[in-house]
């Protein structure tokens, strides 16, 4: 049998812990107790079919793995999933596709032509940048590009 | 009430000030507090603040300051006593109002509140005091600690079957988390920091608070927490602490488990356990190889697999034979030259100091025989079936005498072996417990033996040589199927197997000197017959490409 000791009958403090424990079982503990709060994306879970994919794909988790998805994926999990590990994975594979971030407007900008002109303070020329409410890459010309607001920190 | 002194004085000062129900706050001070912790709440939450959270924190102490509330450290405490007990308050309100479909929001809400509260908690413990003064900040946070403890715990004793996790949970989760983040004056202290949870989280144990148990499980297995107290706190001082806790794990499912009827709940606490042992198999085997003893010693003798788990453990450094390889001269291997570190200490387990005197002096000089015929009474505690023995102390001894052997063969210039153990002290205790002993007694002592075949070490080799020669020299069949039983129901279980297990297992069933297949037991049943055929095919032939 799977008891060889055979069963010993609980004891009246062991029969109290079960129905505290049993109680304690119908409002268990979710994922998102122990998680910093996601303002955009709260977990929903829900049960789905097992033959649509359970967990995410492996090394899911990579710099090479970013870089392969759209600029727009990359400015959706920069914008929407704050201060995780795939925020700073996006930014990475932004920055390696000579995205730079403009800290005054919070905006995603990349050089469309070489400046006119580039000095210590500011470079000037014309940009794509992705604005984030109207959700679309947009071309600005003439824009000056103030070096102190470049985020230049080094992602490591 | 027992005085505490030491490390966690200032936590249980925390507790009792909650269980003290004839504490008078100075007028007006609910209120104070309940005003500063909305204001707090509000100013952190709100969207508006683009101000980084210092500026606040020093305009909120300037508040607190106008307000008298950091006038005496008794003020302070009662200031956190009341503010817990308002966030926990609200927290209850707010669940009750919750639907399934606002259950979301409604959480959302309590994290906002919670969230801010623990930033109070851990910024004031930061700068309480001077920033060299560490002791003051970590006098600080235990006694918070002990005061949501105490909160907690009365919380538990009156909502009862209501008693909600979340607050609690959330509070310790983040407060740890916050306060382990990269900032210099934190890290300063951070074994303290580490300290004060896990002797919180002891207190908390599930058996004191079985209502908390599955928050509980999870602070203790957060990813986090594993890393800290296993892998970055430098030289192990770690491992002790989060050994006690999963000693507390294991005592708290043991009288749940040995009956094995798994209601849901225990099931679901037993999974999540399997889970954390699994997690630390993989990542940390070096950790349960150390405190193998100690788990093994409160993990009921019917769970197989989870001891299998603690026993599979082996140094990461090492590479295991393959115990199937044939003619595997494990004599030869020089691992088992090596002992293994084991904690706690099993010689001090053994009680009381008269019996371990008369156990040393009957192993110095292998006498007198009364030592023999009263070894039985010594470990009997019971008459009734099923709790008859002192498990822990027959372990302890089974160790004890053990290694004590191996010292004595090595005193000598030799080394164990088959016939090395024989004749002397240490093998008269073991052959006398397994003939005096009753069936369910030598059960247990044939597990307290199978408990060390674990990877090549000198105890693994002793004990195997041991186990091998017990049932060579065996009287009765009945401790040959005993052994044999004991060996099997380790090894039909799903993986993994410990090593010496194996290898045990194999020598016995190979080696013709004994006759394994003569034995009766082996074809008691046509379904036994075939398992040990199967069993046998997956042993002697090497294993298919």
């Amino acid at each position: 049998g799977v008891a060889p000791l055979g069963p010993v009958p609980l004891q009246k403090e062991h029969q109290m812990q079960f129905q505290m424990m049993e109680a304690a079982y119908y409002h268990m503990p979710v994922p998102s107790d122990s998680e910093k709060i996601r303002p955009y994306l709260p977990r929903n879970p829900f049960a789905t079919p097992s033959y649509y994919i359970q967990t995410p794909l492996p090394h899911s988790d990579t710099l090479e793995f970013f870089q392969r998805l759209s600029t727009e994926s990359l400015f959706f999990i920069f914008y929407y999933m704050e201060g995780t590990k795939a925020q700073y994975l996006a930014a990475k594979a932004l920055k390696k596709q000579s995205w730079r971030f403009h800290t005054k407007y919070m905006m995603w900008f990349q050089r469309h032509e070489e400046p006119k002109l580039i000095n210590e303070e500011y470079e000037q020329g014309t940009y794509i940048y992705f604005d984030y409410e109207k959700w679309s890459q947009r071309k600005k010309e003439g824009f000056i590009f103030e070096y102190k607001y470049l985020e230049d920190r080094d992602l490591n | 009430e027992r005085l505490h002194a030491g490390p966690t004085s200032h936590i249980h000062s925390g507790i009792l000030q909650v269980q003290a129900r004839d504490f008078e706050d100075p007028p007006d001070l609910y209120e104070k507090t309940e005003f500063l912790l909305r204001e707090w709440v509000s100013i952190i939450n709100s969207p508006n603040n683009k101000e980084p959270p210092s500026k606040a924190f020093s305009m909120f102490v300037h508040q607190m300051n106008v307000q008298g509330i950091l006038k005496t450290d008794d003020l302070i405490t009662r200031f956190f006593r009341l503010s817990t007990s308002m966030v926990v308050e609200l927290s209850y309100r707010l669940l009750s109002e919750q639907t399934v479909t606002t259950s979301g929001q409604i959480r959302l809400k309590i994290y906002h509140t919670l969230d801010a509260y623990v930033k109070l908690i851990a910024m004031l413990v930061k700068h309480s005091g001077d920033t060299q003064n560490t002791q003051t900040k970590i006098n600080l946070l235990n006694k918070v600690l002990g005061i949501i403890a105490g909160v907690l715990l009365q919380d538990h004793e009156s909502h009862h079957s209501d008693f909600q996790q979340l607050p609690y949970h959330r509070i310790f989760i983040m407060l740890f988390l916050e306060l382990n983040s990269a900032d210099p004056v934190l890290e300063a202290f951070n074994f303290q920091i580490l300290t004060a949870f896990c002797h919180t989280l002891h207190i908390l144990r599930p058996a004191k608070s079985p209502g908390f148990a599955y928050s509980w499980l999870e602070l203790i297995s957060h990813r986090v927490f594993i890393g800290r107290l296993l892998q970055i706190t430098p030289q192990q001082k770690g491992w002790g602490l989060y050994a006690q806790l999963l000693m507390d794990l294991f005592k708290f499912l043991a009288p749940f488990l040995r009956n094995a009827e798994l209601a849901k709940p225990v099931t679901f606490m037993y999974k999540g356990t399997l889970r954390v042992l699994l997690i630390l198999l993989h990542d940390f085997p070096e950790f349960l190889c150390d405190y193998h003893y100690g788990f093994c010693d409160v993990v009921p003798p019917n769970c197989i697999q989870m001891r299998n788990l603690i026993l599979s453990a082996f140094p990461r450094n090492m590479r295991l034979p393959d115990p199937f390889t044939p003619n595997l001269k494990v004599d030869m291997l020089q691992e088992i030259a090596h002992a293994p570190r084991v904690s706690p200490n099993f010689a001090s387990m053994i009680q009381p100091l008269t019996f371990k005197k008369d156990l040393d002096s009957y192993l110095k000089a292998r006498a007198p025989v009364t030592f023999l015929s009263e070894l039985r009474s010594n470990l009997q505690v019971s008459n009734e079936p099923g709790v008859r023995y002192n498990i822990s102390l027959l372990n302890a001894l089974v160790l004890y005498v053990g290694t004590q052997a191996i010292s004595f063969i090595r005193g000598k210039g030799l080394s164990p072996n088959m016939s090395t153990i024989a004749h002397s002290a240490h093998m008269d205790i073991f052959q006398n417990l397994a003939v005096d002993l009753d069936t369910e007694g030598r059960y247990l002592f044939l597990n307290a033996i199978a408990n060390q075949l674990r990877y090549p070490n000198s105890h693994t080799h002793y004990f195997s040589c041991t186990l091998l020669y017990l049932f060579h020299e065996a009287n009765t069949e009945a401790i040959q199927e005993q052994i044999t039983r004991v060996l099997l129901e380790r090894l039909i279980v799903n993986r993994p197997h410990p090593w010496g297990l194996l290898i045990t297992f194999i020598e016995m069933i190979k080696n013709p000197t004994y006759k394994f297949w003569n034995h009766e037991f082996v074809h008691c049943a046509p379904e036994i017959e075939k398992l040990f055929e199967s069993v046998a095919r997956s042993c002697m032939v090497q294993k298919a490409a």
